[in-house]
C-alpha cells in the first residue's frame, strides 16, 4: 500500500478517561471537600491501530459503551489520544452532529452558510453547493423560512444535506442513516454510494449491520477497547450476532434466575405482599407476557439449525427447528401446540399451531418434548420475538408465554421488508 | 494553536458566528439594532449629568475626555469577562463538531469589536457637536490603536476561555478583577495625578498605553506618543502568544471537561 492511497491510519491509540465519583466544579467545592474529586479512570480503548484506503468504506461495530463512538470522536479530532497517532489526508466532514449551530429564527438559507461554515468551506463554496444542498434536501419552497417553521423531518434533511454535500476526503457517520422518510433515506444511501465511488473514504458507527453491509467493504469490530475481529461484513456480522446472541441468552437466563429468586422471596413472604407495591408490579409484568392456567408448564426452548447445532442467530433461507420441552402438571385433553413470529414492530410475521395445521387431535398426560421445523425461513434481517403457547381443546390457554424466545436473522443481500419473495426478473 | 492556515480555512465560520451574535444581541427588543447606538449615548447622557453638576471637576469637556476612553475599555473588559465564558457556552459545538477552537473566542472578540466600531459613529458624532476639531493625520493612528487593542483583547479571551473550562469561578473572579482594572487605568482621571511610586505599575498595565492614545487622537487631535504605541503592541503581541500558547495545550481535553 503506497503512502498516499491511505486515508486514515490508526496507529495503537488509547484513551482513558477519568469518572468522577462526584465532582466538585468550583472553587469552594475543591478546597472544602477535596476528597470527592476522587475518580476512576477508565481505559476505553487499549490500543487500537486501523487503516483505511482512499475510497474505502469501514464499518465499526460492538456494544454500547465498547468504545467504537470515541473512536470517531478521537478521529475527527474533537478528543485526542493519550497515545498513538492518528493520521488524516484530507478535508474531513462528520455526521455525526447535525445542524450544528443552526438558529432557529434564521431562514433556510442562512443557516445553510452557518451550518457549512462551520465544516470549514468558505463563502465561495458554499455559494457553489448552494443548489446542490436546496435541491437535496427537497426544501426548495421554503427555503427563506425561518428554519423553526420546520418540522422536525425537514430540520435534518437539511442539516444531512449540508454535511453531505461538503465533498470532503474523509467522511466519518454516527448513526444517523434515520433520517427523513423511506424515499429520502433511500437518496441518502444512495449518496453515499456515490460519494464513495467518488473516492472518498467513509468510516460508519452504526447498530444497523445491514448498512454496514451495504456500503462497506470491511468490518472492525471493537469488544472493550480492542479490536475483536476484522474482516468482511458478511463474516464479521455474522460472529457479532453470535456472540450478541450468546449474550443476551446469558443475561436473560439471569433475568430469570433472578425473577425466580424474587418470586420465592414473594412466596415466603405472601402476608407481606399487599404492602410492597413493587413486587406486585414485577409479576403483572410477569403475567403479562405469560398466562394460562397452569395444567403444563413450557420450561425450556431452544433453536437449532439444519446441523441440529444450538442457534440463535440464521441466515435467511435457513431451516430452523424449535424444540419446546414442558411439564405436565394434569392433563391436558386435545393439546394445542402454537408457534407466533414477530418482529420487533410488533407484526406478526407468521403464525399457526396444531389445529389450524389440522393434526390429529392428543392429549398431553407427562413431561414431553415438542419440535417445530419451520423450512426456508426467509425472514429478512432483524431481530424476531418467538411465542409458544400451549392450549386446550375447549380453547382456554394453559400455557401463553408471548416473546418465550429471540432468534436473530441475518440476510446477506440487501433487499427489504419482512419476508423474501422467490422471484425472477425478466428483461 | 491550529495553524494559521487552518483558521484562514474556517474564516467564514467566525463570520458566520460574529454576524450571528450581532443579529441576535437585541432579537426581541421593541428598538432592536438601535440599542446599539442608544445605549453609549444614555451612558454619555449619565455622565455628563453626574460630572457636571454633582461632581464637577476641571477637565475641559469631561463627558468627552470620559468617553472615549470608555467605550474601548467596555469593548476591552467585555472581550475579557464574557470572552472568558464563550468556550463554555458553546460546549455542544464542542463537543460534537471539530473546527479549530480558537473559532469560538476569536469570534467573540471580534463581535464585540465591531460593536465598539458602531459606538465610534456616536464618539464622532459627539466630537462635531461638541466643537472638538478632528485632526486627520492623528486620526490615521486609530486604526493601528483600534488593532493593537484588539490583539490585546484577543490574547486575554484566549487565556480565560481556555482556563474558565477548567476552573468556572474564573468567571465570576473577572468581573471583580476588571472592575479593579478599570480603576487601575486612568479612563476617569487624568494619568498625571497618579501617585509617583505607583507610576511603574499603571506604565506596565497594557490598557493604560491604548486608552492614552485613543484620548491622545480623539480628545487632544494630536499623533499619539510613539512610546505608547510601541509598549502597547509589544505587550499586546506577547499576551497573543501567551493566550494562544497556554489554549493550544488546553484545549486538547475542552471536550471531555465540558
Amino acid at each position: 500500500m503506497s503512502k498516499d492511497e491511505i486515508a486514515i491510519d490508526v496507529d495503537n491509540i488509547t484513551k482513558k478517561f477519568k469518572i468522577y465519583l462526584d465532582k466538585g466544579n468550583d472553587l469552594k467545592e475543591r478546597l472544602l471537600f477535596r476528597k470527592r474529586s476522587r475518580y476512576e479512570e477508565r481505559l476505553v480503548l487499549k490500543g487500537i491501530s486501523f487503516q483505511v484506503k482512499k475510497g474505502e468504506a469501514i464499518g465499526l461495530i460492538g456494544h454500547n459503551g465498547c468504545g467504537k463512538s470515541t473512536t470517531l470522536k478521537l478521529l475527527t479530532k474533537i478528543m485526542y489520544p493519550d497515545s498513538g497517532t492518528i493520521k488524516m489526508n484530507g478535508r474531513v466532514s462528520s455526521l455525526i452532529e447535525l445542524g450544528a449551530g443552526f438558529h432557529p429564527d434564521m431562514s433556510g438559507r442562512e443557516n445553510i452558510y452557518t451550518n457549512a461554515s462551520i465544516f470549514g468551506l468558505t463563502k465561495k463554496e458554499i455559494d457553489e453547493r448552494l443548489n446542490d444542498i436546496i435541491s437535496f434536501s427537497e426544501l426548495e419552497e421554503f427555503i427563506d423560512n425561518p428554519v423553526r417553521t420546520y418540522s422536525s423531518g425537514m430540520y435534518m434533511r437539511l442539516a444531512f444535506s449540508v454535511a453531505i454535500n461538503v465533498d470532503a476526503d474523509i467522511l466519518l457517520i454516527d448513526e444517523i442513516l434515520g433520517v427523513g422518510d423511506a424515499n429520502f433515506q433511500a437518496k441518502c444511501f444512495n449518496k453515499l454510494k456515490s460519494i464513495k465511488a467518488s473516492g472518498t473514504s467513509i468510516v460508519i458507527v452504526s447498530h444497523s449491520l445491514g448498512q454496514i453491509e451495504q456500503i462497506c467493504e470491511r468490518s472492525i469490530w471493537i469488544h472493550e477497547g480492542v479490536i475483536k475481529a476484522e474482516g468482511s461484513p458478511k463474516e464479521i456480522d455474522l460472529e457479532y450476532l453470535e456472540f450478541m446472541g450468546q449474550k443476551l441468552q446469558e443475561n436473560t437466563q439471569k433475568e430469570l434466575e433472578k425473577k425466580s429468586e424474587i418470586k420465592d422471596e414473594n412466596q415466603n413472604k405472601t402476608e407481606d405482599v399487599s404492602e410492597n407495591p413493587e413486587l406486585n408490579q414485577e409479576s403483572n409484568q410477569e403475567s403479562k407476557k405469560r398466562w394460562g392456567n397452569g395444567k403444563a408448564r413450557i420450561t425450556d426452548i431452544k433453536a437449532f439449525d439444519q446441523n441440529n447445532k444450538e442457534q440463535k442467530v440464521f441466515k435467511t433461507g435457513e431451516n430452523i427447528k424449535i424444540k419446546v420441552k414442558y411439564t405436565v402438571n394434569q392433563k391436558v385433553e386435545d393439546a394445542v401446540f402454537g408457534i407466533g413470529i414477530f418482529n420487533l414492530d410488533g407484526i406478526q410475521c407468521y403464525g399457526t399451531n396444531t389445529r389450524i395445521d389440522k393434526l390429529n387431535t392428543f392429549n398431553i398426560e407427562k413431561n414431553g418434548t415438542v419440535e417445530i421445523i419451520l423450512d426456508d425461513v426467509n425472514l429478512l434481517s432483524g431481530e424476531y420475538l418467538i411465542d409458544i403457547a400451549i392450549e386446550s381443546g375447549d380453547g382456554i390457554p394453559v400455557d401463553y408465554f408471548r416473546e418465550a424466545y429471540r432468534i436473530n436473522i441475518i440476510s446477506s443481500s440487501g433487499d427489504v421488508g419482512i419476508t423474501r419473495i422467490k422471484h425472477n426478473w425478466i428483461i | 494553536m491550529s495553524s494559521l492556515k487552518e483558521l484562514y480555512d474556517y474564516r467564514q465560520m467566525i463570520f458566520s458566528l460574529v454576524r450571528k451574535d450581532l443579529r441576535g444581541r437585541y432579537k426581541g427588543s421593541v428598538l432592536g439594532f438601535l440599542w446599539t447606538f442608544i445605549n453609549p449615548l444614555l451612558q454619555l447622557l449619565v455622565y455628563t449629568i453626574v460630572f457636571s453638576y454633582i461632581l464637577p471637576n476641571n477637565i475641559d469637556k469631561y463627558y468627552l475626555y470620559l468617553f472615549v476612553g470608555l467605550i474601548p475599555w467596555i469593548f476591552f473588559s467585555a472581550s475579557v469577562t464574557g470572552g472568558s465564558s464563550s468556550i463554555v457556552a458553546q460546549k455542544d459545538l464542542i463537543k460534537k463538531i471539530y473546527f479549530p477552537r480558537e473559532v469560538i473566542p476569536i469570534s467573540y472578540v471580534t463581535s464585540c469589536f465591531v460593536n465598539m466600531l458602531l459606538c465610534f459613529i456616536v464618539i464622532f458624532a459627539v466630537i462635531i457637536i461638541s466643537g472638538t476639531g478632528i485632526n486627520p493625520v492623528a486620526l490615521l493612528c486609530l486604526p493601528v490603536i483600534m488593532i493593537v487593542e484588539y490583539i490585546l483583547a484577543l490574547g486575554m479571551a484566549l487565556l480565560t476561555s481556555a482556563i474558565t473550562v477548567y476552573f468556572r469561578d474564573l468567571e465570576h473572579i473577572l468581573g471583580i478583577f476588571t472592575m479593579a482594572w478599570m480603576y487601575m487605568t486612568p479612563i476617569m482621571y487624568e494619568k498625571s495625578i497618579v501617585p509617583q511610586n505607583l507610576l511603574p505599575l499603571f506604565n506596565l498595565n497594557p490598557m493604560t498605553h491604548v486608552i492614552e492614545c485613543y484620548r491622545a487622537v480623539l480628545y487632544g487631535g494630536e499623533i499619539p506618543d510613539l512610546a505608547s504605541l510601541v509598549s502597547s503592541c509589544g505587550l499586546g503581541i506577547f499576551f497573543l502568544v501567551l493566550g494562544s500558547f497556554i489554549f493550544g495545550k488546553l484545549q486538547k481535553h475542552f471536550a471531555e471537561e465540558l
